[in-house]
């Protein structure tokens, strides 16, 4: 028998001044499935979402809700309806337990205006071992993980006995561990009834989790799929059109001279007392990538911090093709052979407010051929090296060099910055999580980039979280556990699972000198 | 027309214009509770300012007056905008510029400096006291805004301190510049025949200048890439190895050298003497801010706006003071700047217009296309 | 850079409702008055028309006049306390059409420098601007340094008194005579509180010295007088804390003598019923009325009021100009028989008079002072010299 829809939303199409975000998409969530709505960057999910949550109004199509037709004008309407997100950017207020967020803006009161949290508290239990989410409602938000964050979110929704969960983007910001609780707990959730749009672009969940998958193209509707009759590869093509290379192709290493030495690298950690990296020493050859890898949070940020300048080393050497950085500055480190592809680039990589062009000689815009010796840019010059680095790594944008960063893709702003760094030439490349929150387009083309920096002769040193980009990408790894170098592992030789338990801190070994 | 009203730039004018005619439409309606016969009149006087005269060399006498009270208005607003384009809220400027007051008259009244003397030494005390609030700001993480009161308060004090040795002995203001040492006063390079006011220096010209000098400064060299990139993002300014902490405090330096400055274009002139007995600091850094933002924080426009705040405050002298207080103007320019802060909505009300229109056009032109489509060619042209 | 654009958009629009505006200006204009139409504008000091002292009675004089006389009358506050600001009410008050600008307070000499010679069809009469004063602006405004010595330079060399009448007050006569008035009602530890230390103030201060001293020694009773300026023309905390120590130390009443300080000793005098002496006009009915009644012994009063309306009277009504322009006047006393005449005078009506101090004794002090017996020195260089015996003077200099 045919099951019944949750929600519908029929020939949806919104327009924005020169561009059609959405052209006559139709999404069809059933009661209790788990639909993914699978795209590029930009390919409109996030319209048709803010569509169906009353952000914005479609010019035509109609949105079905048990079959009814109704109208959703603003954020609102579509929680009387029953509609919950969880956003990619957590909606939390920091200083707040667990179950204040969650009672926030539906606070039960008593007569006298004062809250009444003991029925809420009660309710938030229950359902949280219901689904398994296991949440102390009295934890304040800043000092649980972000897994636990987002089940907080999650929870609100349940609390506020929302029917249609949506997820956007849900795994960009867990470990892997987190990610297959999440899973999991999707799981439990649809088989109690709920029913989920689940908005991703990584195939690998969609293919565990989905039930269905819908495919959303430049704003067009590609088709809606069966997921136990698809696979990952007939996603990909009809998300990219094309099809993706999963495998990385690449030459065999040829490591030669030493470039990066780090010797018994120590760094203090801003959230405990503990170091968050403690001696660590490794190589860095020219002409291989060389893959930090480990689970979130245990010293690769501080690694990298350390090694890029930003922070103080406490103790340690680090040795640049033979010369004491280790108490350069960054400045020093950056004209002299080091490149850094930042883990944040809105925090780091970026003047988000500045024009493109601005952005691409952010690195050198101190040198000569930009600025005069009175102090004035040569703005001339920084246009034609903008357009040239554009062109080159064919940066999208709106207006070319004069577009404002902010406005650009996520996609396109990481490739700015990829084209930045790789473009000064350095004997060392650092890039972290280069991919993160990137479609499989952009994935394939910055490894690319990756292994012809390799190949230029020049050394990477990858970080990554990504246990594929770790094993396709990488000549050597090191796993990194609680700020220490555990294991060196060749990808080779290894498998996921052993490269898993490195990771967790079941296994070790000594690190080859 | 609609690319026009799409450019940043012309949103912005309009959007002050627009500031400034509401401001003037609520002013209108306060004046109106307070005694409506006079509204009118009042507001008239506030817009006419030195217009009010009729005679030409009168009206030139206070068209000069306004311009002289504009030159320090415009160093303070110049040292907010400076200091907020490296994401620097510079409250101290008040500070900053009644340090300015003091070197400045002190250099002229008791160490008998000429005036270049007089005007360096009132810029170097607001740029120390600058770089104190950037030190702290750099070094030991104080918020600018909070040591800025603080040393606003330690500033007003010191400088009665000090000033109080020069001070006029029948009044509680200091001696006059001129009568003690015409040599402090800044030179008038005939600007006081042209604007037929005694009062009119080489500060005016000066003031333009330096406008300009920032203008580029912040725009055209890698010296203002460099601010404005650690204004936006000082995280992206530390990755890419800008020295974030030395930027804060030579920003800072420079931001308090625009207010000292803008101290001594006004007391220099002798048009005004230092109360000794001053309980809280002149107004003039906080109506900076005003100006500043009022000009949308561009030099060149806070030229305009500080020279248009002045205009309307000196404007308030007119108003008839047996029906409204003086105070008037100070209200109609701070509604004005109240309403600044809607700057954002309004621009975003006017994006949405336009979006609207041309979705509007967009769909006309379909259906325009389908029509002529259907009615073949060489139809109706009309 | 672009967005300037701003403000000259919205500057163009505000000259061009100026330029609407201007028209029926000038024609307003036309219709000057002609010269024996006089329109009269007073500009206030640095105080209001409502300071209970200075500016109010030369309003209230101004206004009393005006109106009894059907003459149009406006008065002007300055926005700012310089020089500037003042010459700014003067040209407005100008261009409005007024054409008898009178201005309270040695504050102004300034701006009679700079405005009276601009114009040349107003009359300007200033109230308590001397001499010194006078010399003070206009050597300055020529570029030269003045050595406060009157005596070395020339009025006319500096100041062009062709529209200007300035009148002075002999206030040491007063303070003289309610200092003797003070001793005399039984009264040995005084205390004087002036304002800020400008010779206007300093002259009462002396005058109450000198009487205070003279009855001392004509009682052959001792005295204390405590001395201080409070720095400023209005009472605070500070300086009612001070005098709260005055009284507590046992002073008995407290000569308060500056614009709007009175409120700090009568506030302090109320405490523990104390008196205090008003001063430039009868403060008896302000001071009792906000302090209690009984607080206020006299006040060393100067004929503001009468100067004010008969000056103007003068001028506009009886068109004796002539007799008054180019004058620096000091006012003082006119006659030895009618105390009530004199421009310096303490009140016969609210003055706390008993058997030891009558009316008849005042009368027979002014007579003595008027003609000669009685000599009261004007000098403001230092304290005045007193007897040893009898008076003890304790100078604490200033508060702030």
């Amino acid at each position: 028998m045919e099951q019944a829809y949750a929600i519908e939303m029929l020939h949806i199409t919104k327009r924005f001044p020169g561009i059609v975000a959405n052209d006559d998409i139709t999404l069809q969530l059933k009661k209790g499935e788990i639909h993914a709505l699978l795209g590029e960057n930009g390919a409109g999910k996030s319209t048709l979402m803010s569509v169906l949550f009353g952000l914005y109004q479609a010019e035509e199509g109609v949105i079905k809700k048990d079959g009814k037709e109704v109208e959703i004008k603003d954020p609102n309407d579509a929680n009387r309806l029953g509609i919950g997100m969880v956003h990619q950017h957590f909606k939390l207020v920091e200083c707040f337990s667990v179950l204040d967020n969650i009672i926030l803006g539906d606070e039960p009161t008593s007569k006298g205006g004062f809250l009444r949290k003991d029925a809420a508290r009660k309710k938030i239990v229950e359902l949280s071992d219901k689904y398994g989410l296991s949440v102390d409602p009295d934890a304040l938000i800043e000092d649980i993980t972000v897994g636990m964050q987002q089940r907080t979110e999650i929870l609100k929704m349940l609390y506020r006995e929302n029917e249609i969960l949506i997820f956007d983007e849900p795994t960009a910001v867990l470990t892997p561990q987190e990610i297959e609780e999440l899973m999991q707990i999707m799981k439990n959730l649809s088989k109690e009834g709920k029913s989920i749009l689940f908005i991703s672009h990584k195939l690998n969940e969609i293919m565990e989790v989905a039930d269905r998958c819908t495919v959303l193209r430049k704003g067009k509707y590609i088709g809606t799929v069966e997921i136990k009759d698809t696979s990952k590869e007939e996603l990909s093509h009809m998300m990219v059109g094309r099809d993706v290379d999963f495998v990385v192709h690449k030459e065999e290493a040829k490591p030669g001279d030493v470039i990066l030495d780090v010797e018994g690298m120590t760094v203090a950690s801003k959230v405990h007392h503990n170091n968050a990296v403690r001696n660590v020493s490794f190589k860095v050859r020219a002409g291989e990538i060389v893959c930090i890898a480990g689970i979130d949070g245990n010293g690769q940020t501080e690694l990298v911090y350390g090694l890029t300048g930003l922070e103080p080393l406490k103790e340690g050497k680090i040795t640049l093709c033979g010369r004491d950085i280790t108490h350069a500055s960054i400045r020093d480190r950056n004209t002299h052979g080091m490149s850094h592809i930042p883990e944040d680039r809105h925090k780091h990589g970026l003047v988000l407010d500045y024009s493109l062009e601005y952005n691409m000689v952010l690195q050198r815009y101190f040198e000569p051929q930009f600025v005069s010796g009175a102090g004035f840019l040569k703005r001339k010059n920084i246009r034609e090296y903008s357009d040239k680095l554009i062109e080159q790594y064919d940066v999208r944008s709106g207006q070319g060099s004069v577009t404002i960063a902010r406005s650009m893709s996520g996609g396109n702003q990481q490739k700015a910055i990829v084209a930045r760094e790789i473009d000064k030439e350095p004997e060392l490349l650092v890039a972290v999580q280069p991919t993160r929150g990137l479609d499989v387009g952009a994935i394939e083309y910055i490894h690319k980039q990756l292994v012809a920096v390799r190949d230029a002769g020049r050394a990477v040193l990858l970080v990554s979280l990504e246990l594929d980009e770790v094993m396709s990408v990488s000549d050597r790894i090191l796993v990194m556990y609680e700020g220490e170098i555990v294991g060196e592992l060749d990808p080779k030789k290894t498998t996921v699972e052993e490269l898993g338990l490195y990771m967790a801190g079941a296994k070790r070994n000594e690190v080859a000198k | 027309m609609r690319k026009f009203m799409k450019n940043n730039a012309v949103q912005s004018i309009l959007i002050s214009v627009l500031c400034i005619i509401l401001g003037m439409l609520i002013g209108y309606i306060v004046l109106l509770f307070i005694e409506p016969s006079g509204a009118a009149d009042a507001i008239l006087s506030v817009i006419k300012n030195f217009f009010f005269y009729p005679e030409g060399a009168v009206r030139t006498k206070y068209f000069g007056a306004t311009l002289v009270k504009t030159a320090p208005l415009v160093m303070c607003s110049l040292s907010i905008l400076f200091a907020y384009k490296v994401g620097l809220f510079n409250i101290g400027a008040a500070g900053q510029y009644v340090a300015g007051a003091a070197l400045g008259i002190y250099a002229a009244l008791a160490l008998g400096c000429n005036w270049f003397i007089c005007l360096l030494l009132a810029t170097a005390a607001g740029a120390a006291l600058g770089a104190l609030t950037g030190a702290l700001k750099a070094y030991c993480n104080v918020n600018e805004v909070i040591s800025g009161i603080m040393l606003n308060w330690i500033a007003l004090y010191s400088t009665n301190m000090l000033l109080t040795g020069v001070k006029n002995p029948n009044t509680p203001y200091t001696i006059n510049i001129s009568a003690k040492n015409p040599d402090a006063l800044l030179p008038t390079l005939g600007l006081d025949t042209l604007l037929n006011n005694k009062y009119a220096s080489v500060a005016i010209p000066l003031v333009i200048l330096i406008v300009l000098l920032i203008w580029v400064i912040l725009s055209k060299t890698k010296f203002g890439y460099e601010l404005r990139a650690t204004g936006l993002n000082k995280n992206a300014a530390k990755y890419c190895g800008m020295k974030e902490k030395r930027n804060i405090i030579v920003t800072l330096i420079i931001s308090g050298a625009l207010a000292g400055m803008g101290a001594a274009f006004l007391y220099l002139t002798d048009i005004e003497q230092w109360q000794c007995s001053a309980s809280s600091v002149p107004a003039m850094g906080f109506n900076g801010i005003a100006a500043a933002f009022l000009g949308c924080l561009d030099p060149i426009g806070s030229l305009l706006s500080s020279f248009f705040i002045q205009h309307i405050t000196s404007g308030g002298g007119y108003v008839d003071k047996t029906v409204y207080c003086s105070q008037i103007s100070d209200l109609i320019s701070s509604i004005i700047i109240y309403l600044c802060g809607f700057v954002l909505f309004f621009r975003e009300y006017i994006n949405r217009r336009i979006a609207l229109r041309e979705e509007r056009e967009l769909e006309n032109a379909l259906e325009a296309a389908k029509a002529e489509d259907s009615d073949n060619k060489g139809g109706e042209g009309k | 850079m672009k967005r300037i654009l701003a403000l000259v958009l919205a500057l163009c629009m505000v000259f061009a409702l100026c330029a609407c505006g201007n028209g029926d200006k000038d024609a307003k204009e036309t219709d000057t008055p002609n010269e024996t139409t006089y329109k009269v504008a007073m500009i206030t000091d640095s105080g209001d028309i409502t300071d209970k002292s200075f500016n109010q009675t030369t309003y209230e004089a101004c206004k009393a006049f005006c109106a009894d006389n059907d003459v149009d009358f406006q008065y002007y506050k300055p926005t700012a306390d310089t020089t500037e600001a003042r010459v700014e009410m003067i040209d407005q008050a100008v261009a409005d059409g007024y054409n008898v600008i009178v201005m309270p307070g040695y504050l102004f000499a300034g701006a009679i420098v700079e405005a009276a010679p601009q114009n040349k069809d107003v009359k300007f009469i200033a109230l308590d601007v001397s001499l010194g004063d006078l010399l003070e602006a206009g050597v300055t405004a020529k570029g030269e340094t003045y050595d406060y010595e009157p005596d070395n330079w020339k009025l006319e060399d500096y100041v062009d008194m062709s529209n200007v009448y300035c009148a002075v007050y002999q206030e040491e006569l007063c303070g003289y005579m309610a200092g003797y008035a003070a001793v005399n009602l039984g009264y040995t530890k005084l205390g004087f509180l002036g304002g800020m230390a400008v010779p206007a103030v300093i002259r009462y201060g002396y005058g109450f010295v000198q009487g205070a001293n003279a009855a001392a020694v004509e009682l052959d009773t001792k005295i204390e007088i405590n001395y201080v300026y409070g720095g400023q023309f209005q009472g605070d905390a500070d300086i009612t804390a001070k005098m709260d120590t005055w009284y507590a130390n046992g002073t008995e009443v407290v000569f308060a003598c500056g614009g709007g300080i009175y409120t700090s000793a009568a506030e302090a005098a109320a405490k523990v019923n104390a008196k205090v002496i008003g001063v430039d006009v009868d403060q008896a009915g302000i001071i009792d009325g906000d302090y209690g009644d009984g607080i206020t012994v006299t006040s060393a009063m100067k004929g503001l009021y009468p100067a004010t309306y008969d000056t103007l009277t003068d001028v506009i009504v009886n068109g004796k100009w002539a007799d008054y322009v180019g004058k620096i006047e000091t006012l003082g006393l006119v006659s030895g028989d009618d105390p009530t005449l004199n421009y310096v005078q303490i009140p016969m009506d609210s003055t706390q008079w008993d058997d030891n101090f009558t009316k008849d004794d005042y009368k027979a002090l002014v007579k003595a002072m008027f003609d000669g017996t009685v000599k009261v020195s004007n000098d403001t260089t230092a304290m005045p010299a007193v007897d040893e015996n009898h008076t003890t003077v304790s100078d604490q200099g200033k508060i702030k």
